[in-house]
């Protein structure tokens, strides 16, 4: 059996005490002490364009990893992990992270996500590089 | 003034290479080069599945939208702190639903806190299914505008 280990840490001296809090999971398929089989592996791509894009479509006709495109697993449930690779620069730099169209936030050049992702038909995770020069992001999908 | 967040994700056996992804941001304000947060939230409380007596499963404002938090950098961090395999927190913005922390699950993602659609639409909210659930969330955030008080002392 396959285990794949997040780990995150988060420390600030915002307060008057410090903040640092670490947590760690083993990930598991959903409701169940199973490991995730699948993984899309770490993915990079580059884009040109301001135009919202699809990163991932988890259940539709188009789906990357779909049946009705050639592969064999639906992604259902899973974990994602998503950083802008740009510099961060003046902040300018940004991506705008969407769950169908609705606007989750903004990534900012170095900074990463990671997030359950339920998946399911038109649950697709978008985004918009605000930067038209040229945009580098990664992912990872770990799902069931 | 510094808030950083680092995340590894491993795996040794899930491909036929090793898996080993590391990655650590700063957190700082939207549309500057290095300010740090400022302000930060940090709640730990109990959501419960028959909203609080009422008997009926209800989706729960977590993190209430605002004007002071719109279109910003906002990063927030969820934790489901319950132990369960099997009972989980969905966490959903406006009708979509992001993803289920199960128990030990956690998240860390930007917030726009985007008001550009109809009423309630960038709130983050929070479901349990199956028990009660302690959940642990922390804003770091640029700003809030509290209510002003019905009292004058």
């Amino acid at each position: 059996m396959a285990t794949t280990t997040a780990t995150l840490t988060v420390s600030s001296d915002i307060a008057s005490s410090a903040l640092s809090l670490s947590k760690t999971k083993i990930l598991k398929k959903a409701g169940t002490d199973t490991d995730f089989a699948y993984t899309t592996g770490l993915v990079r791509l580059t884009t040109a364009t301001g135009s919202n894009t699809i990163l991932l479509n988890s259940a539709e006709a188009t789906a990357n990893y779909g049946a009705a495109s050639g592969g064999s697993n639906l992604i259902t449930k899973g974990k994602v992990y998503i950083t802008n690779l740009n510099a961060r620069g003046d902040g300018s730099k940004f991506v705008t992270i969407l769950l169908a169209d609705v606007e989750i936030g903004r990534l900012y050049g170095g900074d990463f996500m990671f997030i359950p992702w339920d998946g399911g038909g038109g649950n697709d995770l978008e985004f918009t590089a605000n930067d038209t020069t040229s945009t580098t992001i990664e992912y990872c999908v770990f799902y069931e | 003034m510094a808030t950083t967040a680092t995340i590894s994700l491993s795996s040794s056996d899930l491909l036929s290479y090793p898996i080993s992804i590391s990655k650590t941001m700063t957190m700082y304000k939207d549309n500057t080069t290095s300010t740090d947060f400022t302000q930060m939230n940090y709640h730990r409380l109990e959501l419960p599945t028959d909203n609080y007596g009422g008997g009926t499963p209800t989706n729960l404002d977590l993190i209430p939208e605002s004007d002071a938090l719109k279109d910003t950098a906002n990063y927030v961090y969820i934790c489901n702190a319950s132990t369960s395999d099997s009972q989980y927190v969905t966490i959903s913005i406006n009708d979509e639903v992001i993803g289920s922390l199960y128990g030990g699950d956690f998240a860390i993602f930007p917030w726009a806190c985007d008001l550009s659609h109809a009423t309630n639409d960038s709130t983050i909210e929070a479901q349990a299914f199956g028990a009660t659930q302690t959940v642990e969330y922390a804003l770091f955030h640029v700003g809030e505008t509290l209510a002003t008080a019905n009292d004058t002392p």
